[in-house]
């Protein structure tokens, strides 16, 4: 469930920031290709935080792929969820 | 991305390098191609959108991740050179109300010594924010207006002027060495001939007879015109109680007899004041006015104060059918620096 709202809010920031078409953004799909750059990413990590209440550290790996920026979220939004309980 | 500030100026440089007759291409890689722009306050709305919600917001607000780059006062000139594709010197300049007429100088010299074959020369301001007028409102100087007077608040020269209007705006010129341009059979608006600085060093806000008066000659100069040559001044002319008469002074100084002939007209009653924008629009009326041989009138100028007499105003409407074959355009800012362009007509063959 967490994996399909990450993946559809990035889905929705990049429609609403670039006019990128929702189907063409796959978990395969490398950064570049969906017009993540680097400060696409810090934009979407902002997003990320406000949306989810997640803290992203500044020593959060650059991921290379849509898959690999959605997993590395789920995982700090899975231990925000684990430290609350 | 962009601060409004940014937006205003990139708009205008598209504008301006479409009209010139150049192709939009961001992959140009354009070597000699530079950017010289013009900002006092660069983006200060991001800035003040970012201290709101810092300081006003409980818990506070988050500053954008993009605050950083779309506040610098360079964010405008680089992505005005993204844009098109220009890949030489790409600089801002910000000399608070001479900004932009800095920029373009700064521009017409890379030119003139072939560092450069094209430069995008301009300046844009967002003035409009809360906090700016605000800082200018307490400072006395701007013109007081209900709804009835409001459009004609700003009236320089006149007996009752009672200070400025700000506006906000971008402007851009396209300058392109002259060979250039010829081969390819650009239209020419005018040649710009002679550019004139000088600091007032006497004072951050008092304006400087002196100073002004070797601003308009070093640009004369420069342009090897005499005086008597020059046929229109676009004045700085704020409609301050304080700066209208030292520049009439600095004019009539300059001129001497042939002042009391010599059309001066200052087109802030019109547009207000834009701060690092309002050199580049007020140089672009005085290129028209070279360009169709005509020159615009200071707006609501019915009564000249007496201390700003001895030159010929235009006012009720422009001064249609005149032969101009030079102008002058001023610009005297906070701090004490002055900056003049001198202007020549250009026949197109």
């Amino acid at each position: 469930m967490s994996e399909t709202d990450t993946l559809a809010l990035l889905r929705e920031f990049l429609k609403k920031h670039s006019g990128q078409a929702s189907e063409s953004v796959t978990p395969e799909s490398p950064l570049s290709s969906v017009n993540i750059d680097s400060l696409m990413l810090l934009e979407l990590i902002f997003e990320f935080e406000e949306k989810f209440g997640i803290s992203v550290p500044n020593e959060f790996p650059t991921p290379d792929t849509v898959g690999e920026l959605v997993s590395a979220v789920d995982a700090l939004r899975a231990r925000k969820t684990e430290e609350s309980n | 991305m962009m601060d409004r500030y940014s937006q205003l100026g990139t708009a205008a440089s598209l504008a301006a390098w479409r009209d010139a007759g150049l192709t939009v291409d961001a992959a140009a890689d354009q070597r000699d191609g530079g950017v010289s722009w013009g900002t006092s306050l660069g983006g200060t709305q991001t800035f003040e959108d970012g201290y709101r919600n810092l300081y006003l917001q409980r818990p506070p607000a988050r500053i954008s991740p993009l605050g950083v780059i779309m506040g610098m006062n360079n964010a405008c000139a680089s992505h005005i050179a993204m844009q098109l594709g220009l890949a030489g010197p790409c600089h801002t300049f910000s000399v608070a109300c001479s900004s932009s007429t800095v920029a373009i100088g700064e521009g017409f010299r890379r030119v003139r010594s072939g560092e450069c074959g094209v430069v995008v020369a301009g300046g844009s301001d967002a003035t409009l924010s809360y906090g700016v007028l605000r800082a200018w409102q307490a400072m006395r100087v701007l013109a007081d207006g209900n709804e009835e007077t409001a459009a004609r608040a700003c009236r320089p020269f006149h007996r009752q002027r009672q200070g400025l209007v700000l506006g906000e705006g971008g402007g851009a010129f396209i300058l392109e060495d002259w060979d250039r341009a010829m081969a390819r059979g650009a239209r020419i608006y005018a040649e710009l001939g002679g550019f004139g600085a000088t600091c007032d060093h006497s004072h951050l806000v008092r304006p400087n007879l002196d100073g002004q008066v070797r601003a308009m000659q070093i640009a004369l100069a420069d342009a090897d015109l005499a005086p008597a040559q020059v046929g229109y001044v676009n004045a700085h002319g704020t409609a301050t109680r304080e700066g209208d008469p030292i520049e009439i002074a600095a004019i009539r100084e300059v001129f001497g007899d042939h002042a009391e002939a010599l059309p001066v007209s200052a087109t802030k009653s019109m547009h207000g004041h834009m701060l690092g924008a309002t050199g580049v629009i007020e140089s672009i009326a005085t290129v028209l006015s070279l360009y169709r041989q005509s020159i615009p009138p200071t707006a609501h100028l019915d009564e000249v104060d007496p201390a700003c007499a001895g030159v010929r105003h235009i006012v009720g409407g422009p001064l249609r059918d005149v032969t101009l074959e030079a102008a002058l355009c001023n610009s005297f800012a906070f701090g004490g620096s002055n900056a003049v362009l001198a202007f020549r007509r250009h026949r197109q063959l």
